[in-house]
């Protein structure tokens, strides 16, 4: 498939906004989906429905068959060494949930740390914050330098004998920052220090190599991935997910129930109770599909090409700022104006067919560090063109217009 | 609908020099408001005379131009009116933002209307209208005291 055309692959570009051509730059948000995924899950309803891993019929096994299709689908994208490594949630924030409530449960203890990045989302955070409640445990914070990255020797810095974890990201959904996660799993390991990547900006748009990286668990958003909402995956090592407990109880995740005691499935039940985003899950595959198709070398040097032309024509832009300026950066553009708050940026932008995000994306630690309370972000996917970034250049030269700017 | 009628010339000023952006001194009412999804927040400074008059009104905070003019104007409108008479006027602009063609009150003179209908764009961009009314909503909790924080996601 050549990249190019990409943008025929996904209907929403026939239907026009505000009359005019809708130029999508909300992708690290959700990304738009291609028509192979949407009829793949019109055609499971349609035809091939029933849930998965119960019954013996023939539907119940066509489709359970599907199911672990997709699991096998994502291990070999993501090269885990094992299928059973594969676990369905309902979105990456649930992921990471399941980590830092099973994690905390074996591993943690009052006074223990946690080491997180500022410039994590709130769904990196949060759920340790539950802990820090809970159980009493510290968070700590790696600082984000005047780039927007954060380095390994930033992570070194916020390492003591008592840090259990570090979450972080693969990829920042603010700054573009994409991080040097292979040497911090490596200094982490070397402390006998778990990492968990949260990887929901990282997987749409970098190489996946879960051996390679060595990392203990990686949390993706599939909605992020040309794929269905309601869809998340945890990557965790098999050793992990055989230790630790499990988050969720009820049907399907169990081997024996009695009134005294109940004995939890193998992997990957263990960790899958109740009925699944069966359709999501099996119209996902079609999205591991598309990804293949283009390949993801092909997809990193297009939007690579792109963020480099967008940051090119926006630093000539008088009055538009870039937030962040990491030396390997990623799909996401996030700028402010000098004169218009990123709400208005948005919302003039969007007469024009320009979808973007204004806001703290989630990220309000960073962007108190910032000391600004919004950006607009303009981020990318496949689909992008040069086109679209001239189309973004121009609408902010007319909200720096209507501004009297 | 054009882009420009919501960000009429008014708007504009009143966005880039709010008045009343400061802290009144010895305000006796008093209220925070704040928008959780896109981060804008106002505090609103009231000071009533014996008579519940509005002596003084003033806000802090930050947010877009629509918030921020919101504030802005409604400060300015609001001073010198009796406690009464300003809520009267505030459901009045909610119920004009929300679904009425046009303000109602009379309490407000014709001038006064004028400059608050360059609000009414807002109407046409239903996620824009809680940055209208932020700031009338938290000056309703100060008159009432009622020391909870406006939040725009808990309210209809």
């Amino acid at each position: 498939m050549n990249i190019d055309n990409v943008k025929k692959e996904f209907p929403i570009f026939n239907n026009k906004v505000h009359n005019n051509d809708l130029v999508y730059l909300d992708s690290a948000n959700s990304s738009q989906k291609p028509q192979s995924v949407i009829d793949r899950v019109n055609d499971f309803y349609s035809k091939e429905f029933s849930n998965v891993g119960r019954s013996v019929h023939y539907l119940a096994v066509a489709a359970t068959n599907l199911y672990e299709t997709t699991r096998s689908s994502v291990q070999k994208y993501i090269n885990a060494k094992d299928k059973n490594e594969i676990v369905f949630t309902k979105g990456a924030t649930e992921a990471i949930n399941l980590v830092a409530n099973t994690f905390s449960q074996k591993h943690l203890k009052e006074g223990d740390e946690i080491l997180i990045t500022e410039l994590e989302h709130h769904s990196n955070y949060v759920p340790w914050h539950f802990l820090r409640k809970s159980k009493g445990i510290k968070i700590e914070f790696a600082e984000v330098n005047s780039d927007g990255e954060i380095t390994v020797e930033s992570i070194e810095k916020k390492i003591t004998p008592r840090t259990k974890l570090i979450g972080i990201t693969h990829l920042s959904n603010v700054t573009g920052a994409i991080l040097p996660i292979k040497e911090i799993i490596e200094l982490a390991h070397s402390k006998r220090i778990a990492v968990l990547v949260d990887g929901c900006q990282g997987a749409p748009h970098l190489k996946l190599d879960m051996q390679d990286l060595d990392c203990d668990f990686y949390a993706i958003s599939c909605h992020k991935m040309y794929g269905p909402t309601g869809l998340g995956i945890l990557y965790a090592k098999k050793k992990w997910l055989e230790e630790l407990p499990p988050y969720q109880g009820g049907g399907g995740m169990i081997k024996e129930v009695k009134k005294d005691s109940v004995s939890y499935g193998d992997l990957p039940n263990k960790y899958e109770a109740g009925t699944m985003a069966t359709a999501q899950v099996i119209a996902f595959n079609q999205s591991i599909k598309f990804l293949e198709k283009i390949g993801i070398e092909n997809i990193i040097k297009h939007e690579q090409e792109l963020i480099e032309y967008g940051q090119e024509i926006l630093r000539k832009n008088n009055s538009v700022k870039l937030i962040g300026n990491p030396k390997n950066k990623g799909a996401v553009l996030s700028f402010t104006i000098e004169g218009v708050h990123p709400h208005d940026i948005a919302t003039i932008l969007d007469e024009d067919g320009v979808a973007i995000r204004a806001g703290h994306h989630c990220c309000q630690i960073l962007h108190d560090k910032l000391g600004i309370s919004a950006t607009a972000r303009a981020s990318l996917g496949v689909y992008n063109t040069r086109e679209d970034l001239d189309q973004l250049n121009s609408s902010i030269n007319n909200c720096k217009k209507i501004f009297n700017l | 609908m054009n882009i420009k009628e919501l960000y009429q010339e008014i708007i504009l000023e009143h966005g880039k020099n709010p008045r009343n952006l400061r802290k009144t001194d010895n305000f006796n009412k008093d209220a925070k408001g704040n928008n959780p999804l896109c981060g804008d927040n106002v505090h609103i400074y009231l000071k009533l005379d014996e008579k519940k008059k509005v002596e003084d009104i003033s806000f802090e905070g930050s947010g877009c131009a629509i918030s921020m003019a919101s504030a802005s104007i409604m400060t300015d409108l609001i001073k010198g009116k009796e406690e009464n008479e300003v809520k009267e006027i505030v459901n009045d602009f909610l119920g004009m933002i929300k679904e009425n063609p046009e303000l109602k009150s009379k309490n407000l003179k014709e001038d006064e209307k004028t400059k608050l209908m360059c609000l009414s764009g807002v109407k046409q961009y239903p996620m824009r209208v809680k940055c209208a009314t932020l700031s009338w909503h938290t000056l309703i909790s100060a008159i009432d005291n009622s020391q909870e924080e406006i939040n725009t996601e808990k309210l209809n």
